[in-house]
């Protein structure tokens, strides 16, 4: 027990506080949600009635399909794009999707490799891409929640100030979907771009995310 | 994830959607129904204690009695063309007005009524909270 916490320990830190931030952001909710309730002449509502609500859902979805989009463009573009310096980017002259030997694909298969890695065609394609392709099929699915979990919230809140409520795709052509989608999008981005250029200058001593503290700033693709 | 996971969940968030859309519909459209029951009736008592409290007070200005207010409005009404229901919230379009209406833990009160449309702006209510 003790080895599987210090073996998964990151992994489990970030699940706790995932879990915890969104009993958080479930309570913070549903505060904002009944003080709005109350104002407009309405009912305060319990919490699970919020946590099952359409407002809670936009919330959550809208900041998930951001993140995986960030991760996704992480992952998908830094095959093709490098920075010089950078420890999150391969060395100028590595672009690209690497031979089968330096990926250890098909007869290259080293003991240990995954199954799908020594499959030809389809599978291996579909090995080989998993990640993104994962990443991709959960912003895809998020954005579409947040577009139905959306489309519910806005209309509830036209109806409470006495508005018509629109349809789906009168949503999604909305300002409101593209304001809250936009402001999610700049952030992620600019917090890539900020790890990307602030880690060829800056050091993290020990973190494998940072180059290590003596490293020259023009040394690419070196992890600490 | 298995990628034939996505018709499905799409076909779950559909359902959900138009679930949202529809859930509440006729509680709502009958709680119109009795509201202009009482109006017709010249019940005022009966369509004031269907109104949301914050709208009942809305007609009490001026040291007004409620149940006088509201049929002095001498209010449209009319058959139930169409409705729909978001959350707590609800809109029931008739031949001549429109309501609003929330849901309350005591079921659908009216929270404005007398509306007339104006473009992207609120409705202009004769009733509301």
């Amino acid at each position: 027990m003790k080895r599987f916490v210090r073996d998964n320990a990151l992994s489990l830190f970030f699940l706790v506080a995932f879990l915890l931030t969104l009993v958080g952001q479930s309570f913070a909710g549903l505060a904002d949600v009944n003080a709005d309730q109350l104002s407009s002449g309405g009912a305060a509502v319990s919490w699970w009635h919020y946590v099952t609500s359409s407002d809670f859902a936009v919330d959550v979805a809208e900041n998930w399909q951001s993140e995986y989009l960030q991760f996704l463009l992480f992952i998908v573009i830094t095959v093709w794009l490098v920075q010089r310096g950078s420890p999150e980017s391969k060395k100028p002259g590595e672009e690209g999707r690497g031979s089968a030997a330096e990926q250890k694909v098909g007869r290259h298969t080293v003991p240990g490799s995954p199954g799908w890695a020594g499959a030809t065609g389809l599978r291996q394609t579909l090995y080989g891409n998993s990640l993104g392709l994962l990443m991709g099929l959960i912003f895809v699915l998020s954005w579409l929640a947040q577009s139905v979990a959306g489309t519910a919230s806005y209309n509830r809140q036209q109806l409470s100030q006495l508005q018509d409520p629109v349809t789906w795709g009168g949503y999604v052509l909305s300002p409101d979907f593209w304001n809250r989608t936009l402001q999610n999008w700049q952030s992620e981005l600019l917090a890539v771009l900020s790890m990307v250029v602030l880690s060829i200058y800056l050091r993290q001593r020990g973190s494998p995310e940072s180059k290590p503290v003596g490293t020259p700033h023009e040394e690419t693709a070196v992890e600490g | 994830m298995n990628v034939r996971v996505l018709p499905v969940i799409l076909f779950v968030l559909t359902l959900g959607l138009s679930g949202c859309a529809t859930e509440g519909k006729v509680p709502a459209e009958q709680a119109v129904a009795s509201f202009y029951a009482a109006v017709r009736a010249h019940d005022g008592e009966r369509a004031c204690a269907l109104l949301a409290p914050e709208a009942a007070d809305g007609l009490r200005t001026g040291g007004q009695d409620c149940a006088k207010a509201i049929l002095d409005l001498d209010l449209p009404g009319g058959q139930v063309r169409e409705s729909a229901v978001w959350g707590d919230e609800a809109q029931v379009r008739l031949t001549h007005d429109t309501v609003f209406l929330h849901r309350f833990p005591r079921g659908w009160l009216v929270r404005a009524a007398g509306c007339t449309p104006r473009g992207d702006l609120p409705y202009r209510c004769e009733v509301k909270t």
